[in-house]
């Protein structure tokens, strides 16, 4: 299915800005199941410059300076996306191996994919593992339980048992607060479940990216967040624990890293400015076959 | 001391030979002699503003830089031992950070656990990938090393970020050279300044690759760092620009300076800062301090860095333990000096051998990690231990236990004679362009207690002079006393704009607290109990003038003479001692001190000296006999006075008349612009019962006394003391000197400018409202008794000052301060 994607970022200053250096991942990744077919960012004041560059992890940068005295400065991006319909993950799903068994794989380490995963492990600036996390996996987490099976009942739990308020959370909460509150946004249900993962010594990234709008789906309004998780011998799989759901024709997928501080949809450094506020649309929406975007 | 390396002694008492000819030296010499020398020595310290700040960093205090008068002796054999291992160290974690920020085959071949690199917050992602030119990552190495009781020598930390410490080494040989002359010039102890010199030169061939006559800039995070003498000293004596990150900015991922004249391009940054602070925008660090857009400068091969990002990865602790096989595996070599053994409790076989030796580690945390410190587990009781076991089992992966190393014992000076204390010996590498050098000598630091382990600047610990000796390598000719050099002011196009401002404040603030001194002491004698007695002032001019210049606010007419005169004490002890009121002396000396450190490697010995000197004469505290207190503060003020003098004529003598100098006079003019006219507006505006009393008060502050009396023998008259506090443009404390050399300044600065730049034309609006102004006019009082034109033209001239300070702050000086966008999704 073909989308039109539509992501503004505007932000207003108190007092004149005269330089700012910015970086946005906002262009859609190129993947199996997803084809990017037209994207652009516009920048406004008109910036000195704009270049693309990939990331550590493979997503597109968009890099820009605007260097004119302004007092404020919208990013948007826009992109035409077709998602095909196939499941997103194919046949991972059906991997038999145990979460314990997959702990051992990805702690040996000894094959490309299962090193390059074991990146996934650690502890990342927003996620720090926890006797917390590891408590409130375990209980989903049972001995032999085969890998699968766990992630999506654990997806199902923050789902069921975390209350998804919009504007609850600042991205500074920390995540032992959110594990004790228990609600937050897409980026708090995912940084829950990917510590809870981790605290396994399972392997798990943050992926942020759009989802349809609609009654049935939550999040639909500024970008959103789901969770990857490593199953050796198969790959990633993706779980949507705000949704409970396997992200599919609904979900696009943008960027990917261990936690939000690695895909911020915009970050930037700015000289003057003082106080600021911003304000972010987000527009996902089918375009009809056949007809010309 | 039993269980020891003695550094100097061999077990049968004798000295060590390298020891003896120092050892005879200093018998000979006696104790007497021995710290007058040290006395003499130690003053370079002091005199050249040696510190280290260890304090709280809130707190802008310097430390004194603690040194200890004897040497540590290496023999040239060992020295040559020491040289070649560091060297091939050096080269190891080069090659190290070549693989790992590159191709890394270790991880893929388990020659390390991929864990190292993916857990350590030293692993800087955005750096992945960057390739520097020739392969040089680390063009500055340092080691730690210790020697244990059997005589062995080992690593026990690798410094490959930021090492510091060197220009403190270069210190501390100035010292105990001047120390120690005739021992030094027999000992054929290896100069310093070769290695000093070849850095240099390695720096500017690098930058020269680039384009000829590069820029090469030293990137300090600024004056509250501890060791910001050191970035100030290294860059003076290497001739760079030293900055801080706001002095820089990317623009089409080149890296500039600011300055007065423009933006410059700069080549090479030779960075003391740590990595993570480098660039806000793409490195993760919690502060501003960096440059935003610095990695993809570097990325883009644009601009060069001494030592490239995120090459901290491989300071860590936990890389020890990998050492001795990268290195055979890297090099085909065996590691000529061994790492102090070091076990990750990551591994199953490390962690039960710490687990069951706890009591003979030292644990620390696998990475760096804020709030974790080494911790000591024999000296634990039962119950920390318990703790401390149960942390290595739940994240075994997060520490490291390293063995203890018994330090060996140097002699140290101290109030008991000569006393054992541990050492370890910091020493240095630098890449040349085609090898690793060694630097002849080292920063020995020594441990404040005899039973401590600890040594470290930080705990308040004392360093010591490196004597390498024999065997020396360097051709005639090439000995040089490492010299400072007393920078000139640069030409205005590379003055840096916060340094100009800088000055601008530090001229200012010169002339606060002048005005407040003078001030202060020519109301002192109103306390004096003898109203009208002499020339002293009377009691009711010190009230008018302290409410006219709000520094009474209360009202205080109809209390009792005696009240008044406690009141009006109260307010001038405040002024000169009480440090918590900004419109106090401490408060502005502190003000005018923090402006100073900024400018430290532009200012001469001398003029440290003077500041340091200001500085101890207003430290004191307020005697507590008020009668007592009078007459301190009375000897204390003229003190000052004349320090204060020093440091002005210092500054006048010294300072090239460049676009700094242009800055720190127009700061001064203007300040005392503005200090006189507020003087003249609560002397004299106000319906005076006394005008002759605040007349002479005022001639008085205003340095004309002499003057006034010279041209107007018979009285004290109010047109007169106008015509030589305002207008004369003659007297250099009058209002119309001071607009005059305003806009000399100004014209001077904007030569190159267009002609009715705002500065310029404010300055003419100051110079001819002051001109044209009567002093007739001026002195006549108005209905109410007020002198109502000179108040309208002091008004007028007090705004039209401070438009003219913040229109030089828009157009020359980087205040814009930098923030982060906000996060969103």
């Amino acid at each position: 299915m073909l989308f039109s994607l539509t992501h503004s970022t505007r932000y207003v200053y108190e007092t004149p800005v005269s330089y700012c250096l910015s970086e946005a991942r906002l262009t859609p990744r190129s993947l199996p199941n997803q084809q990017v077919r037209e994207t652009w960012i516009s920048v406004d004041p008109a910036p000195a410059f704009l270049r693309h560059r990939e990331d550590y992890f493979g997503n597109d940068v968009a890099v820009f300076g605007v260097f004119q005295q302004h007092d404020r400065f919208a990013a948007t991006a826009k992109s035409i996306v077709d998602v095909l319909p196939e499941p997103v993950d194919g046949t991972p799903w059906e991997s038999s191996l145990s979460w314990e068994e997959t702990r051992e794989l990805l702690a040996a380490a000894q094959d490309e994919e299962c090193m390059k995963a074991s990146e996934f492990i650690y502890d990342s600036p927003f996620v720090p593992t926890s006797p917390e996390l590891a408590e409130y996996a375990r209980k989903t987490f049972e001995p032999k339980r085969p890998l699968v099976d766990a992630v999506k009942e654990l997806s199902q739990r923050i789902h069921e048992e975390f209350k998804y308020q919009a504007a609850s959370t600042s991205i500074d909460m920390p995540l032992g607060e959110v594990l004790r509150q228990r609600q937050g946004v897409c980026q708090d249900f995912s940084h829950i479940m990917i510590g809870a993962l981790r605290s396994l010594g399972l392997s798990a990234r943050y992926v942020s990216g759009y989802i349809r709008s609609g009654a049935q789906f939550t999040g639909a309004q500024a970008s959103h967040a789901w969770v990857s998780v490593f199953i050796p011998r198969g790959g990633w799989v993706s779980l949507d624990p705000t949704n409970d759901m396997i992200p599919s024709e609904s979900h696009i997928s943008v960027a990917w890293g261990r936690d939000y501080g690695d895909v911020a949809p915009v970050k930037g450094i700015t000289l003057g400015g003082g106080r600021q506020s911003v304000e972010v649309e987000v527009y996902m929406q089918p375009l009809d076959s056949g007809t010309d975007p | 001391m039993a269980g020891h390396w003695d550094e100097v002694l061999l077990p049968s008492g004798i000295p060590r030979r390298h020891w003896r000819q120092l050892f005879v030296d200093i018998s000979r010499m006696g104790a007497g002699q021995l710290d007058r020398r040290w006395a003499s020595g130690q003053q370079i310290i002091q005199t050249q503003g040696v510190t280290y700040n260890a304090g709280d960093p809130g707190e802008s205090e310097d430390y004194s830089w603690l040194m200890d008068p004897i040497p540590f002796v290496v023999d040239s054999a060992e020295w040559s031992f020491i040289e070649r291992a560091l060297a091939q160290r050096a080269t190891l974690m080069n090659a190290m950070l070549v693989d790992l920020y590159g191709p890394q085959r270790l991880l893929r071949e388990r020659l390390l656990p991929p864990e190292l690199l993916f857990a350590s917050p030293n692993f800087l992602r955005p750096c992945m990938g960057i390739a520097p030119p020739g392969g040089i990552h680390l063009h500055t190495y340092a080691a730690d090393l210790a020697r244990s009781p059997d005589g062995q020598w080992w690593v026990i930390a690798d410094r490959t970020q930021v090492p510091s410490g060197m220009g403190y080494t270069l210190q501390n040989r100035l010292v105990s050279a001047r120390t120690f002359p005739g021992v030094f010039s027999h000992y054929n102890v290896r100069h310093l300044a070769r290695f000093f010199d070849a850095k240099r030169e390695a720096l500017l061939a690098l930058a020269a690759g680039r384009r000829s006559n590069p820029a090469i800039v030293v990137l300090t995070p600024g004056p509250h760092n501890e060791t910001y003498f050191e970035h100030s000293f290294l860059a003076g004596q290497w001739g760079f620009t030293l900055v801080e990150g706001a002095d820089l900015t990317v623009v089409d991922n080149r890296v500039f300076l600011k300055t007065l004249g423009g933006l410059k391009p700069v080549d090479l940054i030779l960075r003391r800062m740590d990595d993570t602070f480098c660039d806000p925008l793409e490195l993760r660090g919690d502060s501003l301090l960096g440059v935003p857009g610095l990695v993809q400068a570097v990325r883009s091969g644009n601009v060069l860095m001494d030592n490239s990002l995120g090459s901290g990865l491989v300071e860590t602790a936990v890389h020890m333990a990998f050492l001795p096989s990268l290195c055979r595996e890297l090099l085909g070599e065996e590691l000529r000096m061994p790492s102090v053994a070091t076990w990750w409790c990551g591994q199953d076989g490390p962690r039960r051998h710490v687990v069951e030796h706890i009591d003979d580690f030292v644990v620390k945390p696998a990475f760096p990690r804020h709030g974790h410190h080494a911790e000591f587990p024999e000296s634990m009781d039962a119950e920390e231990k318990e703790r401390l076991l149960a942390r290595i089992n739940a994240r075994p992966d997060e520490c490291v236990a390293q063995e203890r190393i018994a330090l060996s014992t140097v002699p140290v000076r101290s109030d008991d004679g000569f006393v054992p204390r541990h050492a370890v010996l910091r020493v240095y590498a630098a890449w040349d362009g085609a090898s690793y050098i060694v630097m002849p000598g080292g920063l020995t630091r020594i441990s404040t207690e005899d039973s401590s382990f600890v040594v470290s600047m930080k705990s308040g610990g004392r360093s010591k002079d490196t004597w390498v000796i024999g065997g020396t390598d360097e051709p005639p000719g090439t000995r040089r006393q490492a010299s400072l050099r007393i920078d000139s002011t640069p030409m205005k196009s590379d003055l840096p704009s916060r340094l100009a401002d800088n000055l601008f404040w530090m001229g200012r603030y010169t002339e606060r607290v002048e005005s407040l001194v003078r001030l202060v002491r020519a109301l002192l004698p109103a306390l004096s109990g003898e109203a009208d007695f002499g020339r002293a002032a009377s009691l009711e001019t010190a009230i008018q003038l302290l409410t006219g210049m709000k520094f009474l606010t209360e009202e205080i007419s109809s209390a009792s003479f005696a009240e008044q005169r406690w009141i009006v004490q109260r307010v001038l002890v405040d002024l000169v001692y009480d440090s918590t009121q900004t419109s106090g002396l401490r408060w502005n000396l502190r003000e005018m001190r923090r402006s100073a450190r900024n400018l430290k490697e532009r200012l001469s010995i001398d003029t440290w000296r003077v500041l340091q000197q200001l500085e101890s004469q207003l430290s004191g505290f307020a005697p507590a006999n008020p009668d007592m207190r009078y007459l301190a503060e009375m000897d204390l003020l003229d003190g000052v006075i004349v320090t204060l003098s020093a440091f002005s004529g210092l500054l006048m003598e010294n300072t090239t008349r460049g676009a700094g100098w242009r800055f720190l006079e127009i700061g001064r003019r203007m300040e005392r612009a503005l200090q006189t006219v507020d003087l003249l507006r609560s002397g004299l505006t106000t319906a005076s019962l006394d005008t002759e009393a605040s007349l002479q008060v005022l001639l008085q502050i205003a340095d004309s006394s002499i003057t006034y009396r010279q041209r107007n023998p018979m009285a004290l008259q109010v047109e007169p003391a106008l015509d030589l506090l305002l207008i004369d443009e003659t007297n250099p404390r009058s209002v119309g000197f001071q607009m005059a050399a305003l806009l000399h300044q100004i014209n001077r600065l904007q030569e190159n400018d267009e002609p009715e730049a705002v500065e310029r034309q404010l300055t003419l609006k100051l110079v001819n409202s002051i001109r044209e102004s009567r002093t007739a006019d001026l002195s006549k009082r108005g209905g109410n008794g007020r002198l109502v034109a000179l108040e309208e033209l002091i008004q007028e001239t007090t705004a039209t000052l401070w438009e003219l300070s913040d229109s030089l702050t828009a157009r020359y000086f980087s205040h814009l301060t930098a923030s982060r966008l906000s996060a969103s999704w």
